[in-house]
């Protein structure tokens, strides 16, 4: 009683509520109807069935979309034109090298004097654009590799050295392509 | 001492048995009956349990790496010297460059292959393009000894195409 | 001056007091009648595990920026407050130091509540999950394996004699060593950010993770560095990391992984 007059006059309703209860807490018939309303069904499981109920939800989720979704950045396009440009310059390397050792086999003359007698006789502005397209992805790939073996050697290994690093990598290309292209 | 030794074993027997049925039991426990794949949303044992590591190798750690950065680094001065020599001049320089830029060649791929066709995730497409790999690299060795002994060799090539 | 001074300070009294006389509603209609709403276009990435079979889409909300905070994430919770109840994200302190508000906003991985909305209404602003993450709901990612490759670098003091008394004791430039290391607080911007955890998350352990093994190699009271070395020399633990700088990029903390991974590859090789 004391601890009712404690807990003040704002307790008052929820204590009349639960009186109110009280009745159907004590016939038991009342109690079953009651809970049966609520329909709650209990399961019981041991606790290595946990494993099996997370991964059957696992197994649904959808994985989150990602390179195409994401904010074209130097960091990354830096990094994959590095790895484009490199397997550009190698298959041509592994083609040539291969070429010259299967085509004679099969019959199709391939040396270095044809090569050279094939780019002459490609009108000017074939030889220019080939040119560049050799020259840009070599002149990047060379230029970027500088800079990786700058960054694994512990230099410019900051946010504004990776993007400073990168435009002048950019700016080098550029200027040696053309000086490539020319030469 | 052996009846000793066996009398301990026969003590020990108990719990040894006892734990092991633990461990069987730990372990039915975590596998579900969904299979773990690579990459895949199932993963390898309970949430508790921390993820482990390959067996420790150098050669494909740190060993892998130095070597790699030595050789970007070496094809620095090689590309340099290529630009005011020739092949026929020098011709073991030549040789040389053209190694290394196929064994630069191989490495590259060989991360491509690594990064986006594990043969953990493509169990036949990886180790198919893995020893493919290898087989090109052979042969593109082979190519450029033959083209460097018998031929003008890789710098006097690319010199003479682009003054064509 | 002792006066003018007085003076001022009884103005700004009762101008306080002005200002406490006005109600709430008065002051809310004022501000209306000055600004025009800026209606912005969210557009949220929305997957419902009760429905698996619907692929993910993008939901689009409008929202009237004169009328709502100035953060990400006060946009979402109003969204989910007054529109859309069942839009599901994280979300705790709203103040950068719990992460768990991590989620790509327009292209880039950063907190909600640290990122500032873009009011220029013109343009929609794109909300995805963290990238490359299975998803639970929503903007909510999966992040137990993320956890778990943090749990596997064993981010605790490890020593193999106990300090002569009292605890380890560690000298200004020692501890200066991991400043810029351990503000982490684990949100997995970085990690997600990067192209090779997108390829290889089951085996490489990612910026975050490898962070926080270099934060334990480089601390003078830590004895264990060459056993944790070890852990790393594989082919995919650690060397998956190709410098590509996302991490470094992303940080909302403005840390910088990259840097931290290129330290433990040089201390390996020189091992």
């Amino acid at each position: 009683m004391l601890s009712i007059r404690a807990a003040g006059p704002g307790l008052a309703p929820a204590f009349r509520r639960t009186a109110f209860i009280q009745p159907i807490l004590r016939n038991p018939a009342a109690l079953r109807l009651a809970l049966s309303k609520r329909s709650i069904q209990i399961q019981s499981l041991p606790p290595s069935a946990s494993q099996e109920i997370s991964d059957s939800q696992r197994i649904k989720r959808p994985s989150s979309p990602h390179f195409t979704i994401y904010q074209p950045q130097l960091t990354w396009l830096g990094s994959i034109a590095n790895r484009v440009t490199g397997s550009a310059l190698s298959v041509l390397l592994y083609g040539f090298a291969i070429s010259y050792l299967t085509l004679p086999v099969i019959g199709i003359p391939f040396t270095s004097a044809d090569i050279v007698h094939l780019a002459a006789s490609l009108p000017d502005y074939a030889t220019y654009t080939l040119k560049a397209l050799l020259a840009a992805p070599f002149a990047f790939h060379s230029l970027n590799g500088l800079r990786h073996l700058g960054w694994d050697a512990g230099k410019f290994l900051t946010l504004k050295g990776a993007y400073r690093s990168g435009y002048v990598v950019l700016g080098a290309t550029a200027a040696s392509t053309i000086a490539l292209v020319l030469m | 001492m052996s009846s000793s030794f066996l009398f301990r074993s026969a003590v020990l027997r108990r719990p040894l048995v006892g734990s092991f049925r633990a461990t069987v039991q730990a372990r039915q426990a975590t596998s579900s009956s969904y299979p773990y794949i690579p990459g895949g949303p199932i993963l390898k044992g309970t949430v508790n349990e921390p993820t482990t590591f390959p067996p420790p190798s150098k050669t494909h750690g740190s060993h892998h790496w130095a070597f790699e950065r030595l050789l970007s680094a070496t094809l620095v001065p090689l590309t340099a010297a290529a630009f005011v020599t020739t092949g026929s001049q020098y011709p073991v320089f030549d040789g040389i460059l053209g190694v290394s830029l196929i064994v630069h060649s191989h490495i590259g791929f060989d991360n491509i292959l690594i990064d986006y066709i594990h043969p953990r995730k493509f169990s036949v497409l990886g180790p198919t393009l893995k020893w493919g790999l290898r087989a090109l690299t052979a042969g593109a060795l082979v190519g450029v000894y033959q083209f460097n002994t018998n031929d003008v060799g890789l710098t006097e090539l690319i010199s003479g195409v682009w003054h064509a | 001056m002792s006066l003018a001074r007085s003076s001022l300070a009884l103005n700004n009294v009762r101008t306080s007091a002005v200002r406490s006389l006005a109600t709430s509603a008065a002051r809310r209609q004022a501000v209306a009648q000055e600004r025009q709403p800026i209606q912005k276009e969210f557009k949220i990435y929305r997957w419902n595990p009760d429905e698996p079979a619907k692929k993910p889409t993008l939901q689009s909300y409008t929202v009237d920026l004169n009328a709502c905070g100035p953060m990400v994430l006060d946009a979402l919770i109003k969204i989910k407050n007054e529109v859309d109840p069942t839009l599901t994200f994280r979300r705790s302190c709203r103040e950068g130091i719990c992460g768990s508000c991590a989620m790509n906003i327009d292209g880039q991985n950063t907190l909600a509540c640290l990122c500032r909305i873009d009011r220029n209404a013109g343009k929609d602003t794109k909300i995805y999950p963290l990238p490359h993450m299975y998803i639970v709901k929503d903007l909510v990612p999966d992040l137990t394996l993320f956890y778990k490759q943090y749990k596997s670098i064993e981010p605790f003091l490890k020593n193999h004699k106990l300090p002569e008394k009292g605890e380890y004791l560690q000298s200004p430039e020692d501890r200066r060593k991991l400043d810029g290391m351990y503000e982490c607080i684990l949100c997995a911007c970085c990690s997600t950010s990067c192209p090779s955890y997108w390829w290889n998350q089951d085996e490489y352990l990612g910026p975050a993770t490898l962070m926080q093994a270099y934060r334990w190699m480089a601390d003078s009271r830590d004895t264990y560095g060459r056993e944790r070395k070890e852990k790393l020399q594989n082919d995919l633990s650690l060397y998956r990391c190709h410098t590509i700088f996302n991490c470094a990029r992303t940080c909302p903390k403005g840390l910088n992984p990259a840097a931290a991974i290129a330290k433990i590859k040089l201390e390996l090789a020189s091992e």
